[in-house]
Formats: structure tokens, sequence, C-alpha cells
């Protein structure tokens, strides 16, 4: 009815037929879902369940003929008005169920019936018609149990009634098997047995006896007739040759791989899910408690569901055919909603979790503390949900979207949402979603992205897509509508610029984006209005970010939030996640009692209920009003009275007054918490082959595992490849000790404190003043452009000999923090390990580097970072007198146009410095003005160039008395953000006449460039442009900003005007 | 250290030195108190937590006892030397005297760095430390206290061993111990508290009403946050508070013309007395750089947050008006700065004068728990008042006799005490 749907009325009474719909499919699903409903019981209700289903209710009247079964309703009359379906088991027509208005109705879309309702009725009909399957089955199975029983004591006779069964339930099984006897009958040679053959067929001797290689001519067919004489023959012989216990072996083995065939059949078709489904349905029907499936065809079969539903890698499916049986597929079958005909998958992220909770569960005995760990509810739609979703809706054209200039895509990115947000889904996915509903009942729900990209392109892409949580609070109609909403919304982010962008510069474009979905629930308690876990977070079974030489990379780390877990696995800058390494739990990051609060998480992550949205609130209001209701809380807080920080005793908590801080010591020293993310760590990590990182809850009594994936993490975070033969002229310097993982974008600017320089310093004030000049340095060099190299533990305060006096606020910009351990005399200082602003450099991803260049093997460029030109005095002319100390090293300058890259790999402890070509400069697989887009993080500054390049190229430099145009600041400098003006400087030298007319000239620009970046962004900034005027005087004097033109370094750059001005 | 470059310690000597030769004190004595009395430099075999052992350096230096029992703080730092030891072992001998407590000068740490450190460890560091120096410490000997990256669990950690070797109960021997475990009441609000005892006599001696006075305070922590809210009570009214913003990582003030509700912006404030941005703008307050606090036109300045504040960058920036710096933090003035504050007749009260209300209240929590009988807080801070008050006249009055800068008045007090005890004694 897509043509009434429009008007706000005809929409209205869509949604009411719709509602209708569903109601009495619940109510049909109900009665069948009962385990001990008979088909009698199921028909009265169906009868009675589908007239307030249709239209007209009050003139509708339903009928169901079952073999000779009639049941129908009590004024049931038949008319000319009728709409039937056929009620089929295994492909055979067993019945039909008709409908019939009693009344003449006004015509719809087949006679007075709408489309739907015809779907309707077929849904109803299959329903039925796999209940009739399901019942014979239980039916045939019982009596062979019976008979069983009864034949204990005729042990001899237990294969013949066995057969007798077969023959009257399963003739074609019950020939097969006959022909199977008769075949080994043969092959063993046994007396009697050809005769039979013979009879079978109508193939003379001798014609069987002539070899087929004597004749090219294909042997004629002749169809073996097995009546039932000959089947009796058969066994008559087989009676008298064979042992009965031999017998009923055969027959059995016999059976089961009969009843298998159809398992591998089905699977290497590649069938659409619906008959997966249903094989594995019948599968658990049929082993329930005989016999299992031999041994490799059971493996065969694995696999071969493995690869059709979870993935298709081969990593994937050697460890999961391990862990996962056939029979584990029908707790996904259960909850898994796909379109008519899916072909689709699970997608990555489901794999991954449900792969983890097998291993777990079939977990060796070494970790007994994993028997308690749990997974939430979770539903999962099938990957192809989305092109289901796309063409119901006429929106297939949208996957062009992905071909787009990435500008573009962010500019209708959106559109697209809202797009998607008002689409329709279609019906069958309505009624999973409507079932599993109902199967969640109002626990909150999480809706995550499980995209089939993530096995293809690694982990990392995982957090490209959205994930939505949802309050699902309400009428079951508002509920069904909320979560709709949030799919349309995670199938819209397919869409979005970031995982666009992120998939064109991994070449992965033209992957046809398939995307699962997983609803889970929500871990946790209702605290007031808020829904939050006690406390959730990630935890990685490998270190990469050590505080301390003593801990080991195997130590693991976990990052710890009260509340939801989004805190934790984002890097936030304003809060801390509590760190810890699982295997060594006594080494804390945070050891001073200023540490300890100010590195403590402040904010919580919640769902409020009330509202239905996602909030983050302060924990002290949050603790101060609810605290006492939310479990575990003793273990997750300490109460600090600013000379101690205890953990709470009993329950001696004072929400109200107490100063309270959350250390997570209770949980930490309670040990069962750390023993099971470290057990399920390891086991993890040893089963899957790869080192793992997992998203965790606990609603403060159990602990459940949300997520699992191989640990390769964020982009920097990889393991760099270290190159070999590297000239050593080309090495700036190498490491082989506490290396973390990660590479740096192109250095371009090195600071080096001279140590031996340094540690000659005598006065205390110039001491200081060498931290300040590198505060100054931070400032105006590149951000993440440049490195900080000095001897030993830099952030040192009181005795500030051996390591430069810095707060994170002058090293914040830097890339990479690195801290040079000479040796003097006989002994290496220890170095800092970044602990002075350790979890600032962490959420910052700054990376650490400690260098022991006195140390075998090493190399240590120090003729480089000693000789090559100091620029300090140029950029920095206030700190001149400290340039024998801090030397400032323009890369590029002192290498002929080269950047220095720094390469840390964990795996192989080892790191280097070298001396290279730009990236940019090296092939790169994408065009180049893509990989200049993409390098930089939003691209904002691109956007930004182009623009000011084209302003300029389009400012008459005559008409305005402009000789030369610039930009400088973040645009030049590619670090512009979305709310950043585009800093021009114009060298001017016209008339007061002529700067007027420009300006106004150039406000109508920046007013324009506003709107089209609040379009794009949605900041608004009253004006982009951000003007910039030197005079010939200024430039003669290096005033203001005329410095910036033919600077050392960040110098403006100029660009091309309408035409060229001499001497510009 | 045989290393050449900056030494603490060479630099305490030479402060002394310079006052040693104003006051005119012979070579013996000048030679006993330029070096310290005793050190202990001891080993502490730790097991570590994964069973091996490892060795930690322990010092302990007594610089001088003549005046009572040392006193001072035990820090725990991966790059302890003995100098910087020596040289603040030094200071505190000077600390107590200039407020006149009978307690001597003394100070400790350990080599290590408590980050790679697990608590237990840390634990076994206390308990060995206090078992190499039994016989040398104790409340009528030498009397530790927390310090850098030591806490109130440090010390009751040492006190246990402490009491656990000597059979007895002897809370005496530590200070900074919880409230409850043998600490002292009036503890937080002591060094503020003490700052405003000296402004108020120091504003008795300019023949100012307190009530007719403004102020300008950097930093919002503990100790300017004591010292406004009696400030206040005495009726003066601060105009502008400086503070430490974590999220921009930078400084900024906050002004008020007529003057700020401490109150409601206490309630604004984090635990690190870092003032929410935002919302003080809401609530009318102009926000200025980081200097601004010392630009106001205020009658006092009270820098409390951290050393080197006022240096010869913003040191002419002080307005015209104001009378009287008092230091709260630990060294905010530079000595080039310091020299324009005396051009400019700026009555300036010394750190260790000014913030000396710590330390009194450590001898009190001391004296308390030698008698086993704890005051109430009023009385904590009654008689921190009155020691205050009397330390400050004894400085101000031999600022006025000699003609001396404040500074040099203290440490020539300081010294002279200490002198004078050590002649008593007959050592010298």
């Amino acid at each position: 009815m897509s043509d009434g749907a429009q008007s706000p009325d005809n929409l209205l009474w869509y949604l009411q037929e719709r509602a209708k719909e569903l109601g009495c499919l619940y109510r049909i699903e109900e009665v069948l879902n009962q385990p001990d409903s008979d088909l009698e019981d199921v028909c009265k209700i169906v009868i009675e369940a589908i007239p307030p289903g249709w239209q007209y209710p009050d003139v509708c009247v339903a009928k169901i003929e079952v073999g000779d079964d009639v049941y129908q309703s009590e004024n049931f009359r038949e008319t000319e008005w009728v709409l039937s379906s056929h009620i089929e088991v295994q492909d055979k027509v067993v019945g039909i169920i008709s409908v019939y208005y009693t009344k003449e109705m006004p015509k719809a879309d087949i006679g007075p019936y709408l489309n739907e309702e015809k779907k309707l009725l077929g849904t109803i009909a299959d329903r039925v018609g796999h209940f009739i399957m399901y019942n014979n089955m239980k039916q045939v199975f019982q009596d062979y149990e019976d008979a069983r029983d009864v034949l204990t004591t005729h042990q001899e006779k237990e294969w013949r009634v066995a057969l007798n069964l077969l023959k009257q339930t399963d003739k074609t099984l019950y020939v097969n098997i006959c022909r199977r006897m008769l075949n080994h009958l043969c092959w063993s040679g046994i007396e009697g047995s050809d005769d039979l053959l013979k009879s079978a067929s109508s193939i003379s001797t001798d014609q069987a006896e002539r070899l087929p290689t004597e004749d090219n001519r294909p042997h004629q067919k002749s169809p073996l007739a097995f009546s039932d004489k000959l089947c009796e023959d058969i066994f008559a012989i087989a009676d008298k040759h064979i042992w009965d216990e031999q017998i009923l072996g055969f027959v059995r083995k016999w059976i089961q791989e009969d009843r298998l065939s159809f398992l591998t059949k089905v699977l290497s078709q590649n069938l659409p899910m619906t008959e997966a489904a249903d094989a594995v349905r019948r599968y658990i029907h049929l082993t329930s408690d005989e016999v299992d499936l031999p041994r490799n065809t059971k493996r065969g079969i694995q696999i071969a569901l493995i690869r059709r539903m979870l993935s298709d890698q081969m990593s994937y499916i050697n460890v999961a055919n391990d862990f996962i049986e056939i029979r584990d597929f029908q707790e996904i079958l259960d909850k898994l909603i796909y379109p008519p005909d899916s072909h689709g998958r699970l997608g990555g992220k489901a794999a991954g979790l449900f792969l983890a909770k097998q291993v777990i569960k079939r977990g060796d005995d070494s970790f007994p503390e994993l028997q308690d760990i749990k997974v939430p509810k979770t539903w999962y739609i099938a990957s192809d949900g989305l092109l289901d979703f796309l063409q119901y809706n006429n929106l297939s054209e949208v996957v062009e979207q992905k071909y787009k200039d990435i500008n573009q895509v962010r500019v209708e990115y959106p559109h697209i949402v809202q797009m998607f947000k008002n689409c329709r889904f279609p019906p069958e996915i309505v009624q999973g979603l409507s079932v599993a509903l109902d199967d969640f009942k109002d626990q909150p729900l999480i809706v995550r992205s499980s995209s089939l990209l993530e096995d293809r392109a690694g982990s990392a892409f995982s957090g490209k897509y959205k994930s939505l949580f949802i309050a699902n609070r309400g009428t079951k109609q508002e509920r069904l509508e909320t979560l709709l909403d949030a799919i349309a919304e995670v199938y819209a982010s397919i869409f979005g610029p970031d995982p666009i962008e992120y998939r064109a510069e991994r070449g992965l474009l033209d992957f046809i984006e398939e995307m699962g979905i997983i609803i889970q629930e929500v871990v946790g308690t209702q605290i007031g209005n808020y829904f939050i876990p006690s406390y959730a977070g990630v935890a990685f079974s490998r270190n990469e970010f050590r505080w301390s030489p003593r801990i080991k990379r195997e130590d693991g780390l976990l990052r710890l939030v009260p509340g939801l877990g989004t805190r934790a696995v984002d890097r936030l800058g304003d809060d801390y996640p509590i760190l810890i390494a699982p295997g060594q739990t006594n080494l804390r990051v945070n050891v001073t009692l200023e540490e300890m609060v100010r590195y403590s998480p402040k904010q919580v992550d919640v769902i409020n209920l009330k509202n239905n949205t996602f909030e983050t609130v302060t924990i002290d209001i949050l603790l101060r009003s609810a605290g006492d209701e939310l479990p575990g809380i003793e273990k997750m807080v300490s109460i600090y009275d600013g000379h101690l920080m205890r953990k709470p005793m009993g329950f001696n908590i004072d929400f109200e007054k107490d100063d309270l801080v959350v250390t997570f010591d209770g949980l930490i020293s309670d040990n069962k918490f750390v023993k099971q993310i470290q057990g399920m760590l390891k086991l993890l990590e040893k089963e899957l082959k790869t080192p793992v990182d997992i998203e965790f809850a606990s609603d403060g009594r159990d602990l459940y595992i949300l997520q699992c994936r191989p640990q390769s993490s964020t982009d920097t975070g990889a393991p760099a490849n270290i190159p070999k033969n590297i000239p050593e002229n080309r090495i700036l310097f190498t490491a082989n000790r506490y290396i973390s993982n990660g590479k740096t974008p192109d250095i371009t600017h090195v600071v080096y404190v001279d140590p031996q320089k340094y540690d000659e310093i005598e006065d205390r004030q110039q001491l200081l003043a060498v931290g300040r000049a590198v505060g100054k340095l931070n400032k105006v060099l590149p951000k993440r452009k440049f490195i900080l190299m000095g001897p030993g533990r830099w952030g040192s305060r009181g005795d500030i000999k051996l390591g430069v006096n810095v707060t994170y606020s002058e090293i914040n910009n830097t890339a990479v923090l690195i801290e040079v351990a000479r040796q003097k005399g006989n002994y290496v200082p220890d170095l800092s390990f970044g602990t002075h602003f350790f979890q600032d450099l962490v959420e910052a991803e700054i990376r650490y580097l400690p260098l022991y260049p006195d140390d075998e093997g090493i190399l240590f460029n120090e003729d480089f970072l000693l000789n090559s030109e100091n620029i300090l005095s140029e950029v920095a002319p206030e700190c001149a007198d400290l340039a024998d100390v801090i030397r400032l090293i323009d890369v590029s300058k002192s290498t002929g146009g080269n950047i220095l890259r720094v390469l840390m790999n964990a795996e192989l402890e080892q790191a280097i410095g070298i001396l290279d070509k730009p990236l940019v400069d090296q092939k790169s697989p994408l065009p180049a003005k893509d990989s200049e887009e993409i390098k930089s993080n939003g691209n904002y500054w691109a956007w930004r160039l182009r623009m000011a390049e084209y302003i300029a190229r389009h400012l008459d430099p005559n008409r305005f008395g402009v000789k030369g145009f610039y930009v400088i600041g973040s645009t030049k400098n590619a670090t512009a953000g979305p709310a950043s003006d585009i800093d021009l400087l114009i060298h001017f030298s016209g008339t007061d006449e002529q700067r007027e007319d420009m300006m106004t000239w150039l406000e109508g620009w920046s007013l324009s460039l506003d709107e089209m970046n609040y379009l794009e962004t949605g900041y608004r900034t009253g004006g982009l442009l951000d003007i910039h005027i030197v005079t010939d005087e200024d430039i003669e004097k290096k005033s203001s900003y005329a410095v910036k033109i033919g600077a050392v370094t960040d110098a403006a750059r100029p660009l091309p005007m309408k035409t060229a001005i001499e001497g510009n | 250290m045989e290393k050449q470059g900056f030494n603490p310690f060479a630099m305490a000597q030479a402060q002394f030195d310079n006052i040693a030769d104003e006051l005119g004190l012979d070579a013996a004595t000048k030679d006993l108190l330029r070096n310290p009395m005793r050190e202990y430099h001891f080993n502490i075999p730790i097991r570590m937590d994964d069973g091996t052992v490892k060795v930690f350096r322990g010092f302990r230096v007594q610089h001088n006892d003549a005046r009572g029992p040392g006193k001072g703080g035990i820090r725990f730092h991966p790059q302890e030397t003995i100098d910087t030891v020596r040289a603040l072992s030094m200071w505190m001998t000077w600390k107590c005297a200039v407020v006149d407590i009978p307690l001597g000068g003394s100070k400790g740490g350990v080599v290590c760095d408590p980050h790679h450190l697990s608590m237990r460890e840390q634990e076994q560091i206390c308990r060995v430390w206090v078992r190499q120096l039994a016989k040398n410490v104790g409340p009528i000997s030498d009397v530790p206290a927390p310090d850098v990256m030591t806490s109130a669990q440090h010390m009751l950690w040492m006190l246990d061993e402490f009491e656990a070797i000597h059979g007895s109960k002897l809370p005496g021997f530590i200070t900074g111990k919880p409230v409850g475990m043998g600490g002292s009441l009036g503890r937080t609000e002591a060094t503020g508290y003490g700052v405003i005892f000296t402004v108020r006599e120091a504003l008795k001696s300019l023949g100012i009403r307190p009530e007719d006075t403004t102020a300008s305070v950097q930093g919002f922590g503990n100790v300017a946050q004591y010292a406004i809210r009696l400030y206040e009570q005495l009726g003066g009214k601060v105009k502008c508070v400086s503070c430490w913003d974590q999220e921009d990582q930078a400084s900024y003030s906050f002004k008020k013309d007529d003057g700020i509700e401490f109150d409601k912006l206490l309630e604004i404030t984090d635990r690190f007395g870092g003032i929410d941005k935002g919302k003080a703008k809401e609530l009318g307050y102009e926000i200025l750089g980081a200097d601004a606090w010392l630009e106001q036109d205020v009658d006092i300045l009270i820098p409390a947050a951290l050393e080197n504040q006022i240096n010869a960058g913003n040191v002419d920036k002080i307005h015209r008006n104001v009378k009287i710096v008092a230091e709260g933090a630990n060294g905010p003035t530079t000595p080039d700065a310091d020299k324009v504050l005396e051009e400019r007749k700026i009555f300036v009260i010394p750190d260790f004068l000014a913030n000396a209300g710590g330390v009194t209240c450590s001898y009190f929590e001391q004296v308390q728990c030698n008698m086993n009988y704890f005051w109430e807080k009023d009385e904590v801070l009654g008689k921190l008042d009155l020691k205050m008050t009397s330390a400050f006249n004894s400085v101000m009055e031999l600022s006025l006799k000699r003609k001396l800068f404040m500074r040099d008045a203290a440490y020539h007090i300081a010294i002279g005490r200490v002198a004078q005890a050590c002649h008593d004694r007959g050592w010298v």
C-alpha cells in the first residue's frame, strides 16, 4: 500500500493495519512455542487469532484443513471473497488455510484483501507447517523409543523393528537402506545376493559382466525397482549370513548418514539462510541424544557452517572449528534476524564475540575462574539486511556515495542519516525485531555495527561505524520505533565521511559493504533515572604503554572506568580511566595521593531512561544522589581525607559527606576480577593465536564479555616494520629496550637537549630556563611534527639536574618524547618512563622512547645532533643564550629535504629513527590529491587551502593595490579544525580607498565561506577569513605578521594571484 | 657529587655564609652550622614482589639539634642526592628557629621511584628505613614527617615499625598522621591561617585596618583557600585570585572588583583549586591572563602557588598601591625580583616565616602525641596564632632596629637563635 501511505490519515491507517497484523502473528507464535501444545490447540488459536489481524475483523472468518481434520471459526461460512495459503511439510502440501469475508468489502490489492494480508497468511501457513513437521518427527522419534523399550528383551529383533518403523514413516530412506544392504551383500559375495540384484534391475548378468572400457557407448541405465517383496528378501538373506548386531549397526549408520546428507547438500550449495537454519534445527533434533556423527563428517559440516554464517577467513575458521559445534549454531539462529533469501553472515564483531564466548566456555581447566564469565543477551541481523533495506526503499544508488569527493560526502552525510531514518524496514525484519524486543523486555540496548570489512581490513575498522545506546522504555510500538531508528542510523554510518575516507585510503572502496547488526542488552543496574554498569572497560593482552620497566608486555593492560565503557574505549584527554597491568596489579601508574586524585575518572557515561538519551554526568553528583544503589561501589571508590586514601571497610561510606575518589582499589585487591580478566586475555590469546583486546562490563555482580578482537588497534599503534640495510648515515638512533609499538608521521624538527651541556649548567635558574625554552618551542613548532630528545627524566621537579623541568603543557605537542640515558662513570641513570605525565601521554597518544646510546650494538648519531645547524636563535631569539644546550634542528634543511621517521616495533623490541624522504613524494596507492587530503586528520585544512587558492586566483592585484597574497596559520600548517578560520596575509601597498574596496570584497568571501563551513561542519564563526594586512614598511622592519614572509620556520605560503605582479 | 653543576647544598651554604658574615659569627660557629651534625647513609635491602632482592639507598641528615629534636620530612625520590637532603635539613633548622619552636632541622630520603614500586614494596622500604635508624631517631631525638611522594600511609607504616621495635606506643615519633591515629586537628587550616596571622600583624605595624584593605591571591589550593577565608573574616576584601586550568594547561586570573564571593567560588572549584572558567564567567568574574593577579590595584599580594612566580619579567607590573607581599608558597620571589621589591619599599613577609604555620602545627601534633592528649581545633589554631604573632613581631622588631629587609631580618633571627643555642650548650 505504498501509494496510500502518503497522506497523514493514510499513514496512520497503514500503521494501524501493520500493528494489527503483528499482534496476530505474536499470538500465533506464542501458542506455537508452547512446548506441549498439540495440533488441535494450535489450529483453534490460529482460527481465533486471524480475524483481528485483518482489515475488517467483524466479517472475517477462517478455516484450516489439515489431512482429514477441519477447523473453522464459529460463524464460518464460505463465500466468494477468499484468501488461501497451502500448508506444506517437506515440500508436500498437507493442508490449506483460508480466510473469508462474509460480506463484500471495498476492493483492495487482491479482491478486498491487502498484499500484506496475503503475505501474513503465507507466514502463518509456514509456521503451522513447521509445527506439523516437528510434531511428526517428535512422534516418529517417540515411536522408535517406545519400540526400543519394548524390544530390549528381544534384542535380536531390534533391527527389524527399526526397519518396519522406517518403512512406515520414510519410504525413501527405507528403500535406500535396502539398496545399501543389497550392495553390501553383493560386495561381500554372499550367496543369493547376485540373483536379487538381477531381479532388481533389468540388466542382464552378461551386460553387467562386460567391463565398461570395452565399449564407448554408455551403459544403458535401468531403474532399480525395489518392491516390498525384494526388500524383504534382501534382509532375509542378510539375516541368514550376518549377525543381528552387525545388521543393526549398518542400519543405524546408514540412517544417520542419510539424515545428514541433507546437511552437507544444503551447505555446500550455499543456500539461503532459511535453509541453513532448517538444516541445523533438523540436525539438532535428529541427534538430540543419539550417537553423534563420524568425526570427519562433523568437522566438514562445522567448517561449512562457520564459513556460511561467521567468517570465511582461514585463520578464523581454523580456530573456530575446534570450539564451535554444529549445535552451537542453534544459539545464533534462535536470535538471528535475516531477510528472505539471505546469504549474509554475522559480521566481524559478532563472529569475534561468538568465538570468544565458545573459547571461554570450552576453555581448559587451567582457568577455573572463567566459569562465571557471561555474555549479554544478543540478537543479530544478517549482513545482507542492509542491502535488503536499501532495495526495499529504492536507495540502492546511495552505494555510489563512496565514489564521491570526500567533501561532498561530508556535506551530504547528515541528509543521508535523515533519509535513512525516514525509511521503512522490510516486514520480515520488523517482525524479527519485534520478537527480539519481547525477548529483551525493557532492558536498555546497544545497537552496534558488525561489518564484514572488519574481517578483511583488520579490527581497526570496527571503530569507524556507529554504536548507539537506546533506553528501550515505553510502549512496545515506541520501543520498536526507537530500535528501528537506531538501526537505520547505524546503517547510515557506512556512508559517513570517516569510514569512506578510511576505506579509500586502504583500497577497500570497491568491496561491497555489508554490515551486520548486533543488538545487545546493556549490562547494568538502574540508579535513579540512569542505567549503568557498575564498571566497564577494555583489556589488551599486550601492554603497549608500560609505565615501568618492571612491567612486561605480556602483563597486559586494563583500562577501567565506572559506568559505560565508552569512556575507556576512547581517549578522552580531559578525563582518565584507571590503568592496570593485570599481570602486575601492584605497579600502579599513579602512586602519590595527588596523582591518584588527579588521574581518577571524574565523569560517567550513562543511559538516561527518562529522556532516552546517552549522557555524561559527573561522578560526584551521581554518587552523592544514589551511590549506595550502585552494586559493588565499595570496591570502586576510596575515601580521601586530604592526607590518606582509604579503602572503605564494610559499609562505612557516607555518600553525602565523604570525598570519594574512583580508584578501583577494592576491585583490584579482591583478585577475582583481575584474575578473570587476565585469564580471559591469556586463554583467548593462546587459542586465537594472536594478541587480543576485549571489552567487558560488570553490573557489580557478574563479569560480561562484550567484544573480542585481535589487538592491532589504531593505525599508529600497530607494530611498525623495521627496515633492514639502512645505511648508517641515514640512521639517527636505534633502540632495543622497553619499546612500544607505533610510528610517527614525518618529523620535520628535532629538539635535542645536549645531556653533557645540560649537566654542566651550575645555575638553577639556568636549568629552569631550559624547561621554559622547551615550552616555547612546543608552542611554535608544528604539532606532532617534532620530537623532544633530552637527558634523563623529562618533567623533573625539585632536583632538576638530571632531567629537564617541564610540565605536560610544555611538551604536549611533541610526537615523541625521548629520554637519553648516557652512561655516567659506571652506572646508567634510571629513566622516568614518562611517569610524571604518563597518563597524559597515553591519552594524547604521544609516544615515549628511552634510548641507551652506550649499549652495545646501538647506533646514536650524535654527530648529526651536535653538528647540524642550530636554528634555535632564529625561531626563539629570546632563548638564544641557551643555544649551546638546546639544539633545534630543521631536519629538512640539514639533510637536503629529508624528514625523520621513527618506527617502533614492540614484538621485535626494536625501534629506529631514520632520515628519509617525505612520504608524500613516495608512490602512493591513491591519487595525489586524495593522499594529500587524507594525510591530515579531519581534512578541514585541505578545503580551506583550496578556497584560499581560489580567492587568490580571483583577486585582482591592480584593482586593490596588492603586492602579495599568503596563507598562514592552521590552514597552511594543515592543523585547521572545523572551527578554524583561514588566516590570510596580504601585502598591501594601495590607497585607503583600495583598501576599503578590498576589505569589502573579502568580507563577501568571508561570509560565504562561513556559510559553507557551517553546512559542512556545523560551526559558525561569523566570517571565516582572518585578514592580516602588512605594508612595505612592516616588511622592511619585519614587524607584526611581516616576519612570516620568508621566515625560516612556519613561513607564510605565497599564493598566485589573478595576474602575477612584478617582484612578487 | 664530583660533577660540576647546580648544587643545592653549595647554594644553601653560600646563603648561610652571607648572613653569618653579617652576624659576625666566629669561625667555629660558622664551621659547625655550615655542615650537618650527623649524617646516616645506609642500605635498604628489599625482597621485591617477584622474589628478587633490590637494595635502595637511604639517608637521614640531622643538621642541627641544639634547640631541640630534629624535625624534617622523608622524601622518596628517584634522583635523591645527599646534597639535596643536606640543603633541605639546613633549611629546616632555620625554619623551626624563626618561629621559635624547640626543634632542630633534619631531612631524610630514599633513592627510589614509587612509580615502579608496589605498595607492599614501599611499605617494606618504610619499615627497613626505621629499622636501620631506630636507635638514632625518635620523639625526643629526631621526628620525621611526610614529604615528596610520601603520605600519611607511609608515616603509619614507619610508626608501626618504630613502636614494634621499642615495644611501646610512641606516636610522637612521627607527624603527618591522620586525625584519630595521632594526627592533629587544624592541620589543613594551619598554613593558610598562619599566612594571614602574619599579614594581620604586618598591617598593624603599618597602621592599616584590615577592613580597609584589598588583596589579590595567586593560587586557589589549600593554602590560598584558608588564607582567603581568614582574611575575609578579618574584614579584608579579595579582588582577584588566579589558578591553574588543567584543561587548558594554563593559568588564569579571576577578578571581581567588588570582591570575590568565596563560598560561591568554592562550589565551582575542583579538588586541586581549579576554578571552572565558564561558571565563573556566569557568576560575573572577569577572566584574565596568568599574571593579572599581581597587576591589580590592591594592598596585599599573596603568592600561594609555586616558586619563581614573581620574577624579573613581571615584578614591574606590580601595582604602585601594593604595600605587602606575603609569601604563602615556597620561594615565590626570585632574587632579582626581590631586589626590586626591596627598592620599592614593599613589605615582604618571607616564605619561611609566612608559611611556617604548617611546621608549627606539626610541632603541636608531636606535643599532643607526647602527652597523649589532643586539643580541640580552636585550641590548636589559637596556639598557632600566638606562635606566629610572636615570631612575626621578633622579626619585625629586628627589621626596624637594624633597618633590615624583612627577609634578611628573618634569617638573622633564625641563625642567631641557633648559634646562641650552640654557644649556650658550650659547643662553640
